[in-house]
């Protein structure tokens, strides 16, 4: 669905991102792991189409994102800020609803339909009591909910998040992993989510790609992944592994 | 949105036929209506062209500033802080002590000069590569009116002190003397600049949610700003060369109507252009009623009557 090759991305003379190349399947729901500063955010902007690559390319349906008119490649993916907020007082239910943008017409308003689409999507944020209320009312993790809606309003093919899960309290980590997992078997999308929480980035992901100092580090599966060798050689984190149900949860080391 | 249109239409054509009945000289309907010479001089002559020209200038501000606090995602961009109305007043300045202020029509045209060169100062500072990065351009408009104060004190020192007079009553703001020429001016440059808006409103409001964000959702960010920027200073440009310096209309009208209606920009552009409209068309009856004798200067008016209210709503606002 997604295909980067060779990519490179520079701010200034900081070297973000340097030769990665990944291909992401329909219907997956894919976690980016790795330590703070190691390219995640960026390749998520280059994914969303916020920040083109210097050298290398990025496809989307076999189409470089420089040959997809931006409106059309908005209709189709979905993105959220590490930091989403707004400059101005807005109303939840206002913010999900300019998820639909990429839909309007040039002068045109959001329809009922719009409305009913940014209130499904609110209700599957658990979020649907928070449609009236001011986004400076709220706290960090019910801005993130309502943020996450107004991504799912757009019923986006592509969704990429950077850090959803950052923010939210322990029930609704619990309860967003599972939403993710719901959203890409229920609505065929992709699904690509930064973590730094390896536990609920491997419960429910297809694939787990870790980066380091701006290049792939591992691109693997989660039961790959969840070793006490592998963690200690990607993150330096000292755990064992514990398998509950059959999934597996690493546990620190005290 | 419609309803708050059409009351807001209403209050500013109360304003406007208030202000057309009020002023030095009295005019009754009835000696208009009668065919009095004199009276219908004054009417369609001196108020009527005085009182759209006031109108428009109000509006023109108030989009003006709409579109700055929009594009730079700050609520304290309004066109006096980003240079526009400094690069004006410098160039106005500079006119008058080289003594080119005496030409009729000199000073509005080297202000609106001015105001043009201070935008493309302002952009060219904050610009990166590609980038125009909100908090450069508002530091940069700030530096940039500090130069153009030095530039006026200097100007000013050296003028003629029969030139000052002028001068210094079109740094204060003031609608005297204006023509159906200026209205007529104004009117076509509020009417393109406010459709041209309307063109990109839908991507405007989403610059609300960040650059990122607007990139994200399909919005080319780096043209809809460079256009927003040059549309709302060659408007703020004309209004600045035709009334001179009018200050606050740009920075509160916007935020009055969002304190009241809590809309996004394609709601507020319309009514800002009103509210813009009846602050100064007000400001102006104010400015002529209160003292007959001499007419006070507009800009203050703006002040006076606007921040009362916008510190009573702003209280009353969670």
């Amino acid at each position: 669905m997604i295909a980067v090759s060779g990519a490179r991305f520079a701010y200034g003379d900081r070297l973000a991102l340097h030769d990665v190349s990944l291909d992401i399947g329909e219907t997956a729901l894919v976690a980016l792991a790795g330590p703070n500063g190691s390219g995640k955010s960026t390749l998520l902007k280059l994914l969303a189409r916020v920040a083109s690559p210097s050298a290398g390319d990025v496809q989307f349906l076999g189409r470089s994102l420089r040959e997809w008119n931006a409106k059309q490649y908005a209709q189709q993916t979905g993105y959220l800020p590490q930091e989403p907020d707004t400059a101005f007082p807005m109303r939840a239910i206002e913010v999900v609803v300019s998820g639909r943008a990429p839909f309007l017409t040039r002068f045109g308003f959001e329809t009922d339909e719009d409305y009913e689409h940014a209130r499904v999507a609110l209700e599957m944020c658990d979020a649907s009591h928070l449609a009236e209320r001011y986004l400076d009312e709220m706290s960090g993790g019910e801005r993130k909910r309502v943020f996450l809606a107004r991504v799912l309003a757009g019923e986006p093919k592509l969704i990429l998040l950077d850090e959803p899960l950052a923010a939210l309290d322990v029930a609704h980590t619990q309860q967003f992993s599972k939403l993710l997992r719901n959203i890409v078997d229920r609505t065929r999308a992709t699904v690509v989510f930064a973590s730094h929480d390896l536990n609920w980035a491997a419960a429910y992901s297809d694939r787990i790609i870790v980066m380091d100092n701006g290049g792939i580090a591992a691109d693997m599966s989660p039961d790959e992944l969840m070793q006490p060798e592998v963690v200690q050689r990607l993150f330096g984190f000292s755990a064992e592994t514990v398998r509950v149900n059959g999934k597996p949860w690493l546990v620190p080391r005290t | 949105m419609t309803r708050a249109v059409v009351v807001l239409g209403l209050v500013l054509l109360f304003s406007i036929a208030v202000a057309v009945s009020v002023g030095a000289t009295s005019v009754s309907w009835r000696a208009i209506l009668d065919g009095d010479a004199t009276a219908r001089a004054i009417l369609f002559g001196i108020r009527l062209p005085r009182v759209f020209t006031g109108a428009l200038v109000g509006a023109i501000l108030a989009v003006a500033g709409l579109t700055f606090q929009t594009l730079l995602r700050n609520p304290l961009a309004d066109p006096f802080i980003l240079g526009v109305s400094g690069g004006a007043a410098a160039g106005a300045a500079v006119a008058t002590a080289a003594g080119w202020a005496r030409v009729a029509g000199v000073v509005p045209v080297i202000a609106f000069a001015g105001a043009l060169l201070a935008t493309a100062a302002v952009f060219a500072l904050a610009r990166r590569g590609s980038h125009t990065d909100p908090t450069r351009l508002l530091l940069s408009g700030l530096v940039l009116n500090a130069f153009f104060s030095a530039v006026i004190l200097i100007a000013f020192a050296l003028s003629r002190q029969s030139d000052l007079t002028a001068a210094l009553r079109w740094m204060m703001g003031t609608l005297f003397g204006a023509s159906w020429s200026d209205a007529a001016l104004l009117f076509t440059l509020l009417l393109v600049g406010v459709i041209a808006l309307a063109t990109m409103a839908n991507d405007l409001r989403l610059l609300v949610f960040g650059e990122d964000d607007a990139k994200s959702r399909g919005v080319d960010v780096e043209r809809v700003k460079l256009a927003g920027f040059v549309i709302a200073s060659v408007m703020t440009g004309a209004a600045v060369a035709v009334s001179g310096i009018i200050g606050f209309v740009g920075l509160l009208v916007p935020h009055l109507i969002r304190l009241v209606w809590r809309r996004d920009f394609r709601a507020l552009l319309p009514l800002s252009a009103i509210g813009g409209a009846t602050l100064l068309v007000v400001s102006d009856i104010a400015s002529r009623v209160i003292v007959t004798s001499a007419e006070l200067p507009i800009g203050a008016f703006t002040a006076l009557l606007g921040v009362p209210f916008f510190l009573s709503l702003l209280r009353r606002s969670r």
